[in-house]
């Protein structure tokens, strides 16, 4: 055990050339997808939870369900629509990084969703009541809650980052863990310890935890920044 | 400035049932009534953020202004908060000086006491003129002197822009500093209405008569 990830960490030192592919093949992959969720699912959640029209409930439960959605049936749900006897077949993304990122979007825009909603359900009708007393318009009031939103856009965006680098079922069903070319890390590990082999697993678990680690860093130091 | 007769009903609950009312300009009119007795919800509805039963606004044509009962400090410096309701830094410093709090001016709004965060509300709503201002306790958190200095600001406001100021309150001391006329609320019905000495010194009503009597009028 202990000589097995002093050879991993030897692997991350000397920046082995395989590694450093799956390294970026997975921050193309979570960094474009959380990127894409964050456009996507801000103003989703926001409009949720500062608007009252017909059918917002039935909106917050399929998202609420889509937030427990796990990531192989999101996967199967592609790998369907994507596959030889699906309707997007001709596209050919199957087994490709678009596809995985595709996926992921799907996945991941329901948390940004979630939180932004809590939250803007939470802050809006006191808001509101004191920036219509004062006067002032949609367009400022909108000002003024996104301004109040600025932690939880953060906080979000880094759950749903964290979820896109930790998932494994999604990409591992659409993009095929293709050495080179999908491999990302979790399907990686999956990939290089069915072989036998734990070093290289061992140093992308190393690296994850450690970008967990800095994650949560970064969140505790916003936190106190950003609700002043 | 007239209101329209309205209802409001919560939950199959009439909360408010006022007829008619005059708010004059360039005065000051205190309502005061027990908890409950639908002070907030009528400036709400006065205020346009809730309507009342047949969906009509009260007050039609006329800029209201209305610092809730409770205040919201937006996510930035109490001077900025102040600023978003008209940009004159000199009249917001003016404001925070007389409220005693221009030493906070750089200081998170999110950040401020109780009665600092009242006091940064009624600097912000005093920025601009509106026509109708109502006010829903904006003393409630403030200490005595706070309190003094806050009523100068209200009447100042008053004076010099000549508009409404509809002040709801649960301070009869404050009511007879300030008001030129009272409203008395009880159960969302208007109980008594007229010039503040007379409805102080002789209600015509026996529900007013034993509100006024907890404060030993
Ligand atoms: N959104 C609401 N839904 C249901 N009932 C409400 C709502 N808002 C107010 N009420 C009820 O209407 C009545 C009047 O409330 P309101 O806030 O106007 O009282 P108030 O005179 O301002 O009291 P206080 O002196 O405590 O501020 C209360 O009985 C309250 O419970
Ligand atoms: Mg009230």
């Amino acid at each position: 055990m202990g000589s097995s990830i002093r050879k991993a960490i030897e692997l991350i030192l000397s920046a082995d050339p395989e590694l450093l592919n799956i390294l970026s093949t997975t921050a193309k992959v979570c960094l474009t997808s959380s990127i894409l969720a964050l456009v996507l699912g801000v103003p989703i959640g926001i409009l949720l939870g500062a608007e009252r029209f017909p059918g917002r409930k039935v909106l917050l439960v399929l998202n609420r369900t889509l937030i427990g959605m796990p990531p192989v049936v999101c996967g199967l749900l592609f790998y369907m629509l994507f596959s030889g006897v699906g309707p997007f077949r001709h596209l050919h993304w199957l087994f490709t990084v678009k596809l995985m990122i595709l996926a992921q979007v799907v996945l991941i825009t329901p948390i940004i969703v979630g939180v932004m909603e809590t939250f803007v359900a939470d802050t809006a009708p006191a808001l509101r009541e004191t920036t219509r007393g004062l006067g002032f318009g949609r367009l400022k009031e909108y000002r003024l809650l996104m301004n109040e939103c600025l932690y939880s856009i953060f906080s979000a965006y880094l759950l749903s980052f964290a979820r896109a680098i930790a998932e494994v079922g999604a990409v591992a069903m659409v993009g095929g863990a293709i050495a080179w070319k999908t491999n990302v890390m979790t399907t990686a590990i999956m990939m290089y310890t069915n072989r036998g082999s734990f070093t290289l697993g061992i140093a992308l678990g190393l690296i994850l935890l450690t970008l967990s680690l800095l994650v949560n860093i970064v969140l505790s130091v916003m936190q106190g920044r950003l609700s002043r | 400035m007239k209101t329209t007769a309205f209802t409001k009903t919560y939950n199959k609950r009439v909360v408010l049932n006022l007829p008619e009312l005059e708010l004059p300009k360039g005065q000051i009119t205190a309502v005061i009534g027990p908890n409950g007795s639908g002070k907030s919800t009528f400036a709400k509805i006065l205020a346009g953020i809730e309507r009342a039963d047949d969906r009509r606004p009260v007050l039609s044509g006329v800029s209201v202004g209305y610092l809730p009962q409770k205040s919201f400090p937006f996510r930035m410096s109490t001077e900025k908060n102040i600023l978003q309701n008209g940009n004159d830094p000199a009249c917001a410093s003016a404001l925070m000086k007389a409220l005693g709090i221009e030493a906070l001016a750089g200081q998170s709004a999110k950040k401020l006491s109780g009665g600092e965060t009242a006091r940064m509300a009624l600097c912000r709503i005093l920025m601009r003129r509106y026509a109708l201002l109502i006010l829903d306790e904006p003393t409630a958190a403030m200490d005595m002197e706070s309190t003094l200095a806050a009523e100068e600001c209200i009447r100042r406001y008053c004076d010099e822009t000549g508009c409404g100021v509809l002040l709801i309150t649960h301070s009869i001391s404050q009511a007879k500093r300030l008001a030129d006329q009272i409203i008395v609320l009880h159960e969302g019905k208007l109980i008594e209405q007229g010039d503040t000495e007379r409805v102080l010194a002789s209600p015509r009503e026996e529900q007013t008569r034993r509100f006024l009597e907890f404060f030993g009028v």
